[in-house]
């Protein structure tokens, strides 16, 4: 199948709505249709342009004011088509979300992150994506809304496979819910890439919650090692509530190792990723650890 | 496929244009504008070759909808001198010796000028980390490091 | 030996003239723009080895697209680089393959339409019928196999038709004295293999062509190239239109590394486009048919080595191999260039060498930055360490005791271009580089601990300025010019040398600016030339740029000199050897006056005017000059890494970069040569290949650079940790002193990256890239004590 990525082939009506509602009614108006939703286009444009993707409609949301915002007054809400770099921008991301920051300061490049948006990452539900283990380490919510009303599912809910999400086709991704920060909790966020610029060939967000020396929770997410984000849960079982030392950590590293599920692809091997997992286990550790102090 | 009427403003330049749906924003602006300063290099993102300003802060025009533009401020490379006099970021490039081929120059100091927009003083890694999604294979990416630096500590402001 | 030299212009430095460069006015191949042209799209093949029965283009002609086949292009059998005399030419290849596809993506038919989308649907709409399909040959060993699918049957070398049994493209063995006696003299002997894979330029512009069919049945071409006139010939022929009636502009070019030295795939496509449609035809490539266009050269070596216990080598025994892929560009040349750049490093007393090329179903294989040098560098400069090692002796002064330096004979070219070496800085970089980088403080492998390691290896390498020897050879070398004095003074300088960007352009008007003293900023070699305005060059390659290219300029420029200083002393009435030539800065303007009498100058601008209005004549001349020499241009890195044991991730720390050029004309471009040559390098060490799938015969990729991964600005160390330094040497047969830069500048830096990776774990990697998860492996397999990877 001969590609030409400089130019987008396929035909396909263009729809650019300028509020929710207008949204909603599209999606409804064409849902027989093969729609498909454009946010910032930095997967869609290229999937078109690389795998011959065809649609019939193409909605660009970008443009909905409403979507496009950062509150920070309870935890943090981040509107759907918020550029990714604008959520950045916020001192209370840098300072309290620091998974969800270098995550996202992870991603590509400026301009990658001035066009790519939450709905967009979320949407297109890789298993590489970077916002994606940070969310689902702070418990993020995602909101989606349809033409009958709104439901708020778990990030970690919301995607269930390779490109594949728990999404209705009449529904819109309008928000994401990060819950509120409060003391002793610190986060992290590593990634292995062969270049800086790269998607992860593993990549990992700790989430902790610090009492003294004891683990009180955590949540650890491993990405680029399952056909979705991986919570490891049997990892996490094995660390919450414990005393801490190194000889714990190496023992949750070792366990984490052992619950992702990673191939080989072209752009590293199973072998590679189950030895990163220990390493960055551990060092994404003592990173969150330390912030967890306060 | 119906066409799209759209109204944008190029290098401070309103504009209305009929697009297809399917148009990117780098053609528009290099088969139908002229405007063949902003460059194909990979046409998925990874190049950074094809950067421009949309509403002044970089995006990739190869994977920018030119229906997508409708309402917004676009500056290519050619809008970046004010008439003869070139920006202080154009003349470090050329004082530092950080343009060879010049393919990727364009974007690289579309990049550039907004690194110091949002950072007036970065450091060499803070710029080297900016910039990691512009790709070059000539100049071994040392010649603009330095260029960027030199502008930033407001150096070679003299015009050529 | 030195000679200082004052220069007005030559080694200083000026604000680089591509103004258009940062302004966006540049204007390359891809952003030609004809009225009323085509836009064209090439049909490329999925499959590897495929027999084509029939192409029906009846719905992509009823969308009212322009569609040329096999059928509607000559049948002339060519090779697309005529670098090499017609006697070593290899052909295979024409415009559209009539027979079969030998790899995927090789073009099969075009179309040319409106728009670049109308162009694309159409040759989606051509329906091809196919025959017999064949496994693809992939590896080199698959390549090599008696039972593997012939390539090809038979192609032709120059007017010889050639049987091709086992896909053997060609090969080349070359002896000098005796290696089984030198073997015997040798008390150490080291027998290791090496691999070098194929990488893909990643040039940033892709190939394009522009094509405007003339009234006459002529066309004009812009299209991205290193060498204008070989296109005109080459259309030319295989068209059979007369060269007076082709015309090539000379353009700027976005990058290129050899890519470019053969005329692109596309271009006779476009023109057969342009001619049947009768319009102007555009075609650009896209990255992903760029990937499949042309890659480098990958070599296999086997490299045996004698060396008597007090350091002095006694015998050399080198084999490669070659996979080429579907096509045979410059794979005869190439083993020649691989002979003679393992030949020239180091003073092996008796060497073998045999080299093969094998066809295979991968894009064709063409020169990349350096043409083998980087590829057998490897391998050389590892084994030195290897024999240093083994010797007990330090791996510089191993180095300062055998290497090929002045007044050796040199045959970098291969063994048809011998030369005696006249300038040369190797001991000069290497003394100099041991204290720069801290040599003597970087401690043995096996004395290091903990899980980040550092070490710091060693490599030189050269290339030679041009192919130029004492007899015209296998290989075709000159350049010329036209330098016209303008009436005010101001100097035109017609070329056909290209520039890549490192600075040739510039160093031409310099070298004009020096000769006839007139300000570097009133010296014109811009574009606006072309094949009708210019005298044949070669092409810019081969690192000719400076000595063979600005070499031939400065022939020229001194040719006016002499009609300048010729028609002035009739205004003087004097002799021309009584007069001086001068550059007054305060004017602006070369000015002439009689020796001892400055203050009676006349400007060059006044004289030339004078001839003007008296209706006497242009101080003009062209002409060629072939240069009978390729001296060496040296470099040596030594590189410091860092490696992190437990994520097997290489980081470059330090790097001290020492080059010798003679006389550096443009001292921030020779720099920047230098430093892009160091992150292409570093590509080859730790990052780039582009592997085949065995299968399906694809690139495994897809030919998206989304796999492709090249160093970024991050990649390369701090500004502070480089240090580039230059050796003071003096080329007397170079124009003011100078050789070139471009290719030497890649030769050793994988092989010192390499050697430093030695230095930091105790392991020797013998193929690269070395990525994280091959150094990972290989760190995890020492522990063990299994099988290491190491030379001992």
């Amino acid at each position: 199948m001969q590609t030409n990525t400089k130019i987008l082939a396929q035909e396909f009506e263009y729809l650019s709505p300028k509020t929710i509602d207008e949204a909603l009614d599209l999606l409804d108006k064409y849902k027989d249709k093969n729609i498909k939703i454009l946010a910032g286009g930095t997967d869609l444009l290229v999937k078109m342009k690389t795998i011959d993707l065809k649609i019939d409609y193409l909605i660009n949301i970008k443009n909905i004011s409403e979507l496009n915002f950062v509150d920070t007054n309870q935890g943090l809400r981040i509107g759907a088509v918020t550029p990714l770099s604008h959520i950045i921008r916020e001192e209370k991301v840098k300072m309290k979300y620091s998974a969800l920051y270098e995550g996202i300061m992870s991603i590509a490049a400026p301009a990658i992150r001035n066009m790519g948006t939450m709905a967009g990452n979320l949407g297109n539900a890789s298993p590489a994506a970077d916002t994606v283990p940070p969310l689902i380490a702070y418990g993020a919510e995602v909101k989606l809304q349809g033409k009958r009303g709104e439901r708020t599912v778990l990030v970690e809910d919301f995607i269930i496979g390779v490109g594949k999400t728990i999404i209705k086709p009449n529904e819109l991704i309008t928000e994401i819910n990060i819950p509120q920060i409060n003391k002793n909790i610190g986060s992290a966020f590593l990634k292995k890439s062969r270049v800086k610029a790269d998607l992860s060939k593993i990549n990992l967000a700790i989430y902790l919650k610090r009492e003294g020396n004891i683990c009180k929770d955590c949540k650890i997410v491993f990405g680029s090692v399952a056909i979705k984000v991986l919570r490891a849960e049997k990892t996490e079982n094995l660390l919450k509530g414990q005393i801490v030392n190194s000889e714990l950590i190496n023992k949750v590293a070792e366990k984490a190792s052992c619950e992702i599920k990673p191939i080989d692809d072209i752009r590293s091997t199973a072998e590679y990723r189950i030895a990163m997992s220990k390493e960055m286990l551990k060092d994404g550790f003592e990173l969150a650890w330390a912030r967890a102090k306060d | 496929m119906r066409k799209i009427p759209i109204e944008f403003s190029i290098n401070g330049q309103e504009r209305e244009a009929l697009v297809n749906s399917n148009d990117l924003l780098i053609n528009i602006l290099r088969d139908d504008l002229y405007l063949t300063g902003t460059k194909y290099g990979c046409g998925i993102g990874e190049c950074g070759a094809c950067t421009v300003f949309l509403n002044n802060e970089p995006i990739l025009s190869c994977l920018t909808l030119a229906a997508a533009v409708d309402g917004k401020e676009i500056t290519t490379i050619e809008g970046l001198a004010k008439g003869n006099e070139l920006h202080p970021m154009q003349i470090a490039f050329l004082k530092n010796a950080a343009v060879q081929c010049g393919f990727c120059t364009p974007g690289m100091i579309l990049t550039a000028v907004a690194l110091l927009k949002e950072n007036p003083s970065p450091t060499e890694e803070e710029i080297k980390d900016y910039m990691r999604g512009n790709l070059c294979r000539c100049t071994g990416y040392v010649q603009i490091v330095k260029a960027i630096k030199t502008c930033a500590e407001g150096g070679e402001n003299e015009s050529i | 030996m030195l000679e200082k030299k004052q220069f007005d212009v030559i080694g200083k430095r000026f604000d680089i003239k591509n103004i258009g460069k940062v302004t966006g006015e540049e204007v390359y191949s891809c952003d030609v723009n004809i009225p009323g042209q085509l836009y064209a799209v090439v049909l490329r093949s999925p499959y590897s080895h495929a027999e084509i029965k029939k192409i029906d283009y009846t719905e992509a002609e009823k969308m009212g697209a322009i569609c040329i086949g096999p059928d509607d292009v000559p049948d002339t059998l060519y090779n697309e680089r005529i670098v090499s005399i017609p006697d070593k030419t290899y052909r295979d290849r024409t415009v559209l393959p009539k027979d079969k596809v030998r790899h995927v993506g090789e073009a099969i038919t075009a179309c040319a339409a409106e728009t670049e989308e109308k162009a694309f649907t159409a040759i989606k709409k051509i329906k091809v019928e196919w025959g017999r399909k064949w496994k693809p040959v992939v590896t080199l060993d698959d390549a090599m196999d008696s039972n593997a699918s012939a390539i090809y049957d038979h192609v032709y070398l120059g007017e010889k038709k050639v049987d091709v049994k086992n896909n053997l493209a060609c090969e080349r063995n070359i002896a000098v004295g005796d290696v089984e006696e030198g073997f015997k003299e040798a008390d150490i002997i080291v027998d290791e293999t090496f691999n070098i894979k194929r990488i893909y330029h990643m040039q940033l512009e892709t190939k394009s062509t522009v094509c405007k069919p003339e009234a006459n049945g002529g066309i004009t071409l812009w299209t991205t190239t290193q060498g204008i006139h070989n296109v005109r010939i080459l259309l030319g022929h295989i068209f059979n239109i007369s060269l007076s009636k082709i015309n090539v502009k000379r353009i700027t070019l976005g990058g290129s590394f050899g890519s470019s030295i053969q005329m692109n795939s596309i271009t006779p496509i476009c023109v057969a486009l342009a001619l049947k449609a009768k319009k102007p035809v555009k075609l650009v490539t896209s990255r992903e048919e760029d990937m499949y266009d042309h890659s480098s050269y990958p070599l296999k070596t086997r490299l045996k080595v004698g060396v008597k216990k007090d350091g002095t080598l006694t015998a050399a025994h080198c084999q490669v191999w070659v996979e080429i892929g579907g096509h045979n560009i410059q794979a005869y040349p190439y083993l020649g260039c691989v002979a003679g750049w393992f030949a020239s490093l180091y003073k092996w007393k008796n060497i073998k060498y045999e080299g093969k090329a094998i066809y295979s179903n991968k894009g064709p294989s063409c020169a990349r930055r350096g043409y083998g040098s980087p590829q057998i560098n490897f391998p050389v400069e590892n084994t030195m360490d290897i024999l240093a090692e083994k010797l007990g002796v330090d791996p510089v002064h191993f180095r300062l005791q055998n290497y090929v330096g002045r007044g050796d004979e040199f045959w970098g070219q291969g063994p048809t271009v011998k030369s005696i070496i006249r300038s040369c800085g190797v001991e000069e970089m290497l003394v100099k580089g041991v204290e720069l980088i801290g040599w003597d403080k970087r401690g043995n492998p096996d004395e290091k601990s903990g899980t980040i390691r550092k070490g710091i290896g060693v490599a030189r390498g050269f290339h030679t300025s041009g192919t130029g020897g004492p007899r015209a050879g296998e290989v075709i070398d000159y350049s010329g010019a036209t330098v016209k004095i303008n009436e005010d003074g101001s100097v035109d300088v017609i070329t056909a040398l290209m520039d890549h960007g490192g600075g040739t352009w510039d160093a031409g008007a310099k070298v004009v600016a020096e000769v006839l003293k007139v300000p570097f900023e009133k010296i014109s070699i811009d574009n606006g030339v072309d094949t009708r305005t210019t005298v044949f060059d070669v092409n810019t390659h081969a690192t000719r740029g400076i000595y063979c290219g600005c070499g031939a300029i400065k022939f020229v420029a001194e040719k006016v000199k002499e009609m300048l200083l010729n028609y002035a002393a009739t205004l003087f009435e004097d002799r021309p050897e009584n007069l001086d030539l001068a550059l007054n800065q305060e004017l602006s303007q070369g000015v002439i006056y009689p020796k001892g009498l400055p203050e009676n100058y006349k400007t060059i601008g006044e004289i030339a005017d004078h001839a003007r209005i008296n209706s006497v004549e242009t101080f003009s001349y062209t002409s060629t000059l072939r240069q009978k020499n390729c001296p060496p241009c040296f470099i040596t890195y030594f590189t410091e890494v860092e490696v992190d044991t437990r994520t097997g991730e290489i980081t470059i720390p330090r790097v001290v970069m020492l080059g010798d050029s003679g006389t550096i004309i443009n001292p921030e471009l020779w720099k920047g040569q230098i430093l892009g040559a160091y992150a292409l390098g570093l590509g080859v060490g730790k990052l780039e290949s582009i592997p085949y799938d065995k299968v399906t015969g694809k690139l495994k990729c897809n030919g998206f650079i989304t796999d492709f991964k090249v160093p970024t600005t991050i990649d390369m160390p701090n500004i502070d940790d480089i240090i580039v330094d230059h050796a003071h040497t003096y080329e007397p047969t170079g124009p003011f002193g100078a050789k070139g830069i471009g290719e030497a500048a890649l030769s050793a830096v994988a092989s010192s990256f390499g050697n430093a990776v030695y230095n930091a774990i105790g392991i020797r990697f013998h193929e690269l890239p070395i990525t994280p998860e091959i150094m990972l492996k290989a760190l995890e397999e020492k522990e063990i004590g299994g099988k290491v990877r190491n030379a001992n």
